[in-house]
């Protein structure tokens, strides 16, 4: 059984997208981040009102390593289109927070998260992660449990009452596990 | 690279000339969660209002992708808690879509993700209602709208096993059959709702210090709400009538009778009211779904790589038992591609876009969470205002931080 | 003499534990309604939450704590007066629950100490109507937090 506690972190580096069965959700193209800026304009300008989301995979093994995914939405015909852009680690995008104003957290998430730089951006800060946070966790070489043992030690309170794991029974309740013992013995 | 600011203390109080720097959050009795607003306030009016989340990131994008499709919806369930049952729809359709199984779901399985839907989405507005009111002062309203949600919840637990995040949707249909006594249950609330919505709107919608609070209150112009990616009650109480279920049909929501109530004047009154239109049209789904219900059917899809076989079957078939294992300890497979499926939540368009690369766990579940979206808005509309209007237009988003975080 | 004040003094601070809102996910959904009619958590005492942490005495925490918030419920924690006390519920505050990654602090007791924990995902309100007769169990007994803690 694949333990949930070590998953493996790169997975076959292969390309779903270029594999993927004939589906109705969206209209896909995939666009370099070259003509990226123009294409994503003209798009807005056929109508592509609503940016409805921007997102990023991390194909790690894959070249390029990142896929910027945005979704648009056309109010007046009802068509969907996903825009995939594949971009390497330490690479920029230009930001679109000017052509939609809802990139602007998705934007800061996907750099957060991901560590995809997006030039123009108003404000690009951290967003989930605390601000002194080091590391882009969603990336597939950021461990499960990130440094959790050292950031959050168990420390001993001074009055705490209840007991430390793995510390054996004492008083009352060794009393009353050997009498369970000496019952059972009978 | 940029620069990263000074970390944002929690409570930070600056004075500079006219105005002044103050934290409204994360811990606040009416920010509906863990929201941190930071407000630059010249006296009671908010000049600037920049939001603050994060402080329910809880990485279950990342946790999902750890463990099995199966047992990824657990960690989904829990993104919009108000109404977890609507995430899991949402999984299960994208999942299902790149198993190319999507037309083979039974049609009593699909009526009740209709009917669980429905119901819902009625007790993540009464939760929306009823805070709604604490934050206006009407304290009274929490109490009618948390009975109603009682009736629901414990529909919830009897089908599924959990009053919240029941997880009944499963990939392939359902975990089971309703269980007995459910149908009686289900007819008693449906009987008892017209007389309690009643009660709510004569509590609330004429009542002046309601209207005085909200009319005219956060207008969002219809331009404002698609920059923003402004989708669901937020949206309609605008003018634009986009309803994931009229405008991208699942679950065959297409043969039920159901309107898609819309206002013009994008206040919050106006989402109020739009919110409190779709509780009424969620119960006629909901009394549709149940007339369907009469007619006796299979809930999970006929196919032993995907869902488990009948218990009893395990101790006599000895395909059956592998294949129960297997599931178990393994679980299914499903197809490399990528899918974008949204559904229509109590708080707008929630979308997944899940990828996967052929192997029995998720490789990504980027979520579109219409709560980060709605609340995003926030920004543009709270500067002028003053700090009550604040948590009006908050209330009246009704963000969940479960989503927005994730 | 002054067992007998002792006494009557931990009776009065156990009839009316004031919780602060410390609602952060799900579990605060179920701590909402735990005030509702049908739950009812006034007829315990709680009659209000307080929002102040200087007017609480008891802090649920409901709910998974990130990395961002474990800073601000230490303040808050801090802030309360004493005699205090602290519900973890839920399992996300008690260990993690089912988020063991980078993101959620592994137990709420890492950061503050906690009295009674809830189990559950999300405990149901009878859970947390229990925890808070535990609590003031613990009050009446003289427990850690008593007034001369």
């Amino acid at each position: 059984m694949p333990s949930t506690q070590n998953p493996p972190i790169a997975g076959t580096a292969i390309d779903p997208t270029s594999l993927r069965p004939k589906l109705d959700d969206a209209v896909v193209e995939r666009i370099s981040p070259s003509e990226l800026r123009a294409r994503l304009e003209a798009f807005k300008g056929d109508g592509y009102a609503m940016l409805l989301d921007l997102g990023a995979v991390d194909y790690l093994g894959r070249e390029p390593r990142f896929d910027v995914v945005y979704h648009l939405l056309n109010l007046a015909t009802h068509a969907r289109l996903r825009v995939l852009c594949g971009i390497n680690d330490g690479e920029h995008l230009r930001s679109v927070m000017d052509l939609w104003k809802s990139a602007d957290w998705a934007e800061r998430e996907v750099f957060d998260l991901f560590g995809i730089v997006f030039d123009g951006h108003a404000d690009l800060r951290r967003i989930q992660m605390p601000n002194d946070w080091e590391g882009h966790p969603l990336r597939k070489d950021y461990p499960m449990r990130g440094n959790n043992a050292e950031r959050s030690p168990r420390p001993a309170f001074a009055n705490k009452s209840n007991v430390v794991a793995g510390t054996p029974p004492a008083g009352r309740t060794l009393e009353a596990l050997q009498e369970q013992v000496r019952r059972a013995r009978e | 690279m940029t620069q990263p600011i000074a970390p944002a203390a929690p409570d930070i109080v600056s004075r500079d000339g006219n105005t002044m720097v103050l934290s409204m959050g994360p811990q606040h009795p009416s920010t509906h969660g863990v929201l941190q607003v930071m407000l630059e306030i010249d006296g009671e009016t908010v000049v600037k209002a920049d939001p603050e989340i994060g402080y329910l990131h809880t990485g279950i994008e990342k946790t999902a992708e750890g463990l099995f499709w199966s047992q990824a919806q657990t960690v989904i369930e829990r993104m919009d808690y108000l109404a977890p049952s609507s995430n899991a729809l949402c999984y299960v359709l994208a999942v299902e879509k790149l198993l190319g199984i999507a037309d083979r779901i039974p049609e009593r399985a699909q009526t009740i993700r209709v009917l669980t839907m429905e119901l819902t989405r009625i007790a993540s507005h009464c939760v929306w209602l009823g805070t709604h009111g604490i934050d206006l002062g009407a304290i009274s309203v929490f109490f009618y709208c948390f009975d109603l949600r009682e009736n629901i919840l414990d529909l919830q637990e009897a089908a599924g096993g959990a009053r919240m995040h029941p997880n009944y949707l499963r990939v392939g249909g359902l975990n089971g059959d309703l269980p007995a006594g459910f149908i009686a249950r289900l007819d008693a609330l449906i009987e008892k709702f017209p007389g309690r919505m009643r009660e709510l709107r004569g509590l609330l919608q004429a009542n002046p210090i309601l209207q005085d609070r909200t009319i005219d209150v956060g207008v969002l112009t219809q331009d404002e709400a698609i920059q923003w990616g402004v989708t669901g009650p937020s949206l309609r109480a605008s003018g634009i009538a986009y309803d994931v279920r009229r405008a991208f049909p699942y679950t065959g929501y297409d043969s039920y009778d159901f309107d898609v109530p819309t206002r013009t004047q994008g206040d919050a009154y106006a989402r109020f009211l739009v919110r409190l239109d779709e509780m009424d049209q969620s119960m006629r789904v909901v009394e549709q779904a149940r007339r369907r219900l009469d007619v006796p059917g299979p809930v999970m899809i006929d196919d032993p790589k995907i869902s488990l076989p009948p218990k009893e079957t395990i101790a006599l078939s000895m395909e059956a038992l592998i294949h129960h294992f297997k599931l178990v300890s393994e679980g299914f497979r499903v197809p490399p591609g990528d899918v974008y499926q949204a559904i229509e939540s109590p708080r707008g368009e929630l979308g997944y876009y899940v990828v996967s690369n052929g192997e029995n766990r998720p490789y990504r579940i980027r979520t579109r969470p219409p709560s980060m979206y709605n609340l995003q808005a926030l920004k543009g509309l709270a500067p002028g205002n003053l700090i009550a209007d604040l948590v009006v237009m908050i209330g009246s988003l009704d963000p969940v931080f479960g989503e927005v975080d994730r | 003499m002054l067992a007998r004040v002792d006494e009557v003094a931990r009776w009065a601070q156990s009839s009316s534990v004031w919780p602060l809102t410390m609602g952060l996910a799900c579990c605060a959904i179920e701590m909402m309604t735990v005030t509702s009619a049908e739950y009812d958590i006034a007829r315990l005492g709680s009659e209000v939450f307080r929002s102040s942490p200087r007017q609480a005495d008891l802090m649920i925490v409901s709910g998974r704590v990130a990395q961002k918030m474990g800073p601000v419920v230490k303040r808050l924690y801090d802030q309360m007066a004493d005699p205090k006390w602290v519900i973890s519920m839920g399992a996300c505050a008690s260990s993690g629950g089912i988020f063991d990654n980078y993101a959620v602090i592994q137990g709420v007791d890492t950061i503050v100490p906690v009295d009674v924990y809830v189990p559950g995902c999300p405990p149901t309100p009878d859970g947390l109507l229990y925890a808070v007769n535990l609590i003031q169990q613990q009050i009446r007994q003289g427990g850690r937090g008593g007034i001369f803690a």
